[in-house]
């Protein structure tokens, strides 16, 4: 179908939806959907005055939702989002570092940027960024966002008529090739995923039985916290006995760790 | 991790449910020593 005539189906619930969700970190193509409103705003499928606030307030929501998220986790939440780095530490510390140096221009241009518009809003509220502050430059990117793409959409609004209507043939094919690299890459995670759970893993403890062996046999054991995102907050809390085990330098400095003891790590 | 330091010859083990299973469980916890704290910077 037509994206115009999407848009006059679904309306603004389609197009604040589509952007509500990527600026909480889905991959879903607000950037498209906001061209195609700009485009059925030429036609008059929808009205401007309307769709252009509801797309801002859409993506002020979205980054309203991750500000808090980051405010309210501290570090824990940048922690997961690093969990996919090679190095999740040091992504955590170089991305604090920078977000710090340009924190500001970042929240500017963010949006424009895949994978910086997820990280910038729990950033700017994991590192305690005023609200007001935060809601000031987010919000001047966020009209530059919603308003290039809405400009172009509408500023070329014949050019991306013919170019649609003339590719539309493909359009099925694209379709159909879309959704058969979501359904391999669904199975490659699959297959991923079983493939760990029958490697070999290491085995469990229960905290009672631990609890058990620390009473008991403390001399034994060696309790590791491998946790990247524990250490960032004054008043953190670990198990009592305890020790830090950088996730990053663990196997690097393996010499320093006692192999008459049994190691007992948690990361979470 | 564990797995990887059993593959390096240690006799390493997973805590199930972590520190939150740990703290639920009502057992002891220690803060963070101020000298292990890393402190990351933050708009004031």
């Amino acid at each position: 179908m037509h994206p115009l005539a999407n848009l006059a189906r679904h309306g603004y619930l389609a197009l604040a939806l589509v952007v509500f969700l990527e600026s909480i970190g889905l991959p879903v193509p607000a950037a498209l959907a906001l061209i195609a409103a700009g485009t059925a705003a030429v036609s008059h499928a929808i009205a401007a005055r309307y769709a252009l606030p509801l797309a801002l307030g859409a993506t002020l929501a979205g980054d309203l939702l991750l500000y808090l998220a980051g405010r309210l986790s501290g570090w824990w939440l940048l922690g997961v989002l690093c969990r996919v780095s090679l190095n999740p530490e040091s992504c955590i510390l170089k991305s604090a570092q920078r977000f710090h140096r340009r924190g500001k221009l970042t929240l500017v241009v963010a949006k424009f940027i895949p994978g910086i518009n997820t990280m910038a809003p729990p950033m700017a509220g994991s590192m305690r960024m005023p609200f007001l502050r935060f809601l000031q430059y987010d919000l001047a990117g966020a009209v530059a966002y919603v308003g290039a793409y809405f400009a172009v959409g509408y500023a070329f609004a014949g050019v991306i008529d013919v170019v649609y209507r003339k590719t539309m043939g493909l359009t099925r094919a694209v379709e159909w090739l879309a959704v058969a690299a979501l359904a391999a890459y669904i199975l490659y995670r699959f297959l991923l995923y079983w493939k760990h759970r029958r490697a070999d893993v290491a085995p469990r403890i229960t905290v009672h039985a631990l609890a058990d062996l620390q009473r008991n046999e403390p001399q034994k054991i060696l309790i590791g916290d491998v946790r990247s995102h524990g250490y960032y907050d004054r008043g953190a809390q670990r198990i009592a006995g305890s020790v830090r085990l950088e996730p990053s330098k663990l196997l690097v400095g393996e010499e320093q760790l006692p192999r008459d003891r049994e190691l007992y790590l948690y990361c979470t | 991790m564990a797995q990887k330091l059993r593959d390096r010859g240690f006799n390493a083990f997973v805590i199930a449910g972590g520190l939150r299973e740990w703290s639920k469980a009502g057992y002891p916890l220690e803060q963070v020593p101020e000298a292990d704290i890393v402190l990351l910077p933050v708009f004031t």
